[in-house]
């Protein structure tokens, strides 16, 4: 086995929140979380992207002690907490339907965990009070959980979880359970409320817009592994493998073997014809390599001039409308999908029906060079 | 989905042959019951004046009285034996083992024993419990005891023993019930929020079980209260309980001195029932999860 045995012998850096060190969980046959790193700095809002089953929420489970890993290793603030049970942790957990005590007041389970923390009758009755308030869920404070909204039920839970300050919240879906109508406005809450707070936020979604829009650090999971990880842009731009170009919106993936090198550029044969890519820097892609590309719908054009080397021919298939974007399925008879996005309120160009050239620049072109840490 | 409203005709007809069964079978004969326990005079018909005497000389009578104490007592010993054994055997089924198949076999090895009436089960103990019954060989033969222990058949501790081991499920079911409705996210959020797992349990599990807990109670405290069976077989002519006492007088013919006991056991009961819905609201049981 290549059992990574805790490598400690390198020196915690306290600056950061969170460091998990090649984490693994298994469970019999099944790999939850294989080999997972991740570094958050102090108070970075990092999300944990992925399809479900994809082991987002088992390594948020590892960080709060309610797993542990059967390899690597887990600090908070620098501190090496990987056996440590999840209540002498510097966490705080949102789970994803709130998980809020039936039988508690409002009141009463906001201070739930200042009561843990034996502080004084006194001084607890007054956070709670300062706490509600905060998250306008006074009038709430002799109400039970039952006979609360779904929003009312959300703010509790957050507010449960803030009052103790902890280092780190980890959110579990935390909005995945409200009316759609509420969650744009819950999210811009929770950032801002990250902002003023200064904690790190690890929050797990399979939703990219929130992901996208949270997110200083988002990190894409597949198969209990990290595919990629960087802000939403490099993310969007340069996705490093077809899984994540393929999941991102907006993406065409393309996937060939390359023919040719040049010092600048590669040419790659697919079922689609012939493409050429600047070369990438960090890697060295040999003659015969099957690789995988992406180029983001927005890129292609119909306009073609002489500097759009890639080319391909296909025929329209659908036109949606979204008021900003026009976007476009093409489809071509070897079976490759192609979006084609138009911004802006021009009249439409291109008919369902329609077969028409596309094209884009070779610098638009992503190869995706693999797994990047 | 049902297309019949509550208090609608047809919801009021559907319910009348239960009605009619819980009638004949329940209500008539508690009400004959009360009627024949307040007979006075010297004939035994319905002719008789209505009077308190029977239970005038039933609490006149020091024995009788003593009696009723030793029954409360002995309930009051039997729930808390229960209640702890049986949360004990609840908490271990849905915490600790984790395969649903061997949950499930276990619950099976305690429930199947229940196949059998009361009655037989209660018998069933008296070769354990003798002189030279099954316990005795097995401590005489560990060295534990040179001579048997007459203590287990035919006293006290032996009828505690075999009731023990009657209505444990009892007041363990309810709590599996109950422990398998909460949530684990609701422990793991207390763990988050600092808890210890014994606070944990304090906190969270324990009161959420609470309801299960009480029901269970009820369950062994009707059930301890109006066995007469394992207390003659396991007790012999020895000891007695109320419920005894009622069957005694019935099988010597004394009819209303047997349905005075019959009446106090029942309102005994009643009381208990009603002390119990008053720490819990079973009626609401569910409805905040």
């Amino acid at each position: 086995m290549d059992s990574l045995a805790t490598p400690l012998e390198v020196v915690a850096r306290p600056q950061l929140d969170l460091e998990l060190r090649g984490i693994r969980k298994r469970y019999g046959d099944f790999t939850a979380v294989d080999d997972v790193s991740l570094q958050v700095a102090k108070g970075q809002f990092v999300c944990l992207l992925g399809p479900s089953g994809c082991g987002k929420t088992t390594t948020l489970r590892c960080v709060a002690g309610l797993e542990e890993p059967d390899d690597g290793g887990i600090l908070i603030g620098g501190k090496e907490v990987t056996k440590d049970p999840p209540w002498q942790r510097d966490i705080a957990m949102m789970f994803q339907d709130f998980a809020l005590f039936p039988h508690m007041t409002v009141a009463r389970q906001v201070g739930f965990g200042l009561e843990m923390l034996k502080k004084p009758k006194a001084e607890i009755a007054r956070r709670v009070q300062e706490v509600l308030k905060a998250f306008e869920i006074s009038p709430l404070a002799d109400r039970k959980p039952g006979s609360l909204s779904g929003g009312q039920r959300q703010r509790v839970a957050l507010a449960r979880a803030m009052i103790t300050e902890p280092r780190i919240l980890l959110l579990d879906e935390p909005i995945g359970a409200l009316d759609y109508s509420l969650r744009e406005t819950v999210m811009l809450e929770l950032k801002m409320l990250q902002q003023r707070t200064g904690i790190s936020f690890i929050w797990v979604t399979h939703d990219q817009n929130e992901a996208f829009s949270l997110g200083d650090l988002v990190v894409v999971m597949n198969h209990a592994k990290i595919e990629q990880q960087g802000t939403a842009e490099e993310i969007l731009q340069r996705p490093a493998t077809a899984f994540v170009a393929g999941f991102v919106q907006g993406n065409n993936v393309f996937h060939g073997r390359i023919t040719g090198t040049s010092p600048d550029a590669l040419q790659v044969e697919t079922s689609a014809g012939r493409f050429y890519l600047p070369r990438p820097v960090r890697c060295t892609p040999m003659l015969g390599d099957a690789v995988s590309f992406s180029v983001r719908a927005e890129r292609i054009t119909d306009s073609l001039s002489d500097r759009h080397a890639n080319r391909l021919s296909a025929r329209c298939t659908a036109v949606e409308y979204f008021g900003s974007v026009r976007r476009h399925i093409f489809e071509r008879p070897d079976g490759q999908v192609l979006k084609y996005d138009q911004f802006g309120a021009y009249a439409a160009r291109i008919a369902p029906g329609q077969t028409v050239q596309l094209g884009w620049l070779v610098e638009e072109t992503v190869l995706h060079t693999g797994a990047v840490a | 989905m049902s297309t019949i409203r509550v208090r609608s005709p047809a919801s009021y007809w559907l319910a009348v042959p239960a009605a009619v069964w819980m009638l004949g079978v329940v209500v008539v004969p508690i009400v004959l019951l009360v009627w024949v326990s307040f007979w006075g005079g010297r004939t035994f018909s319905p002719a008789s004046p209505l009077t308190f005497d029977n239970y005038a000389r039933f609490f006149a009578n020091q024995t009788y009285i003593k009696l009723a104490g030793t029954t409360v007592l002995h309930t009051m010993t039997l729930m808390a034996v229960t209640g702890v054994l049986g949360y004990c055997i609840a908490y271990f089924l849905v915490m600790k083992v984790k395969s649903p198949a061997w949950r499930l076999a276990l619950f099976l090895a305690f429930i199947i024993p229940f196949w059998t009436s009361t009655l037989i089960r209660a018998i069933a103990w008296v070769p354990f419990l003798g002189v030279n019954g099954v316990i005795n060989q097995l401590l005489m033969s560990i060295g534990a005891t040179r001579s048997p222990i007459e203590a287990f058949l035919y006293s006290h501790t032996g009828i505690t023993m075999a009731q023990v081991s009657l209505y444990t499920m009892m007041a363990a079911g309810p709590v599996v019930y109950m422990l398998s409705s909460i949530a684990p996210q609701l422990r793991e959020a207390a763990m988050t929020l600092k808890a210890t797992p014994f606070t944990v349990f304090r906190r969270i599990t324990f009161p959420l079980t609470l309801p299960g807990v009480v029901i269970g109670q009820v369950l062994v405290f009707l059930n301890v209260m109006s066995d007469f069976a394992t207390v003659a077989t396991i007790g012999g002519n020895k000891h007695a309980l109320l419920s005894n006492l009622v069957l005694l007088f019935y099988e010597s013919s004394q009819i209303r001195a047997a349905s005075v006991v019959a009446v106090l056991l029942m309102i005994c009961m009643l009381v208990g029932v009603v002390i119990a819905l008053r720490v819990v609201d079973v009626r609401r049981l569910g409805a905040e999860r």
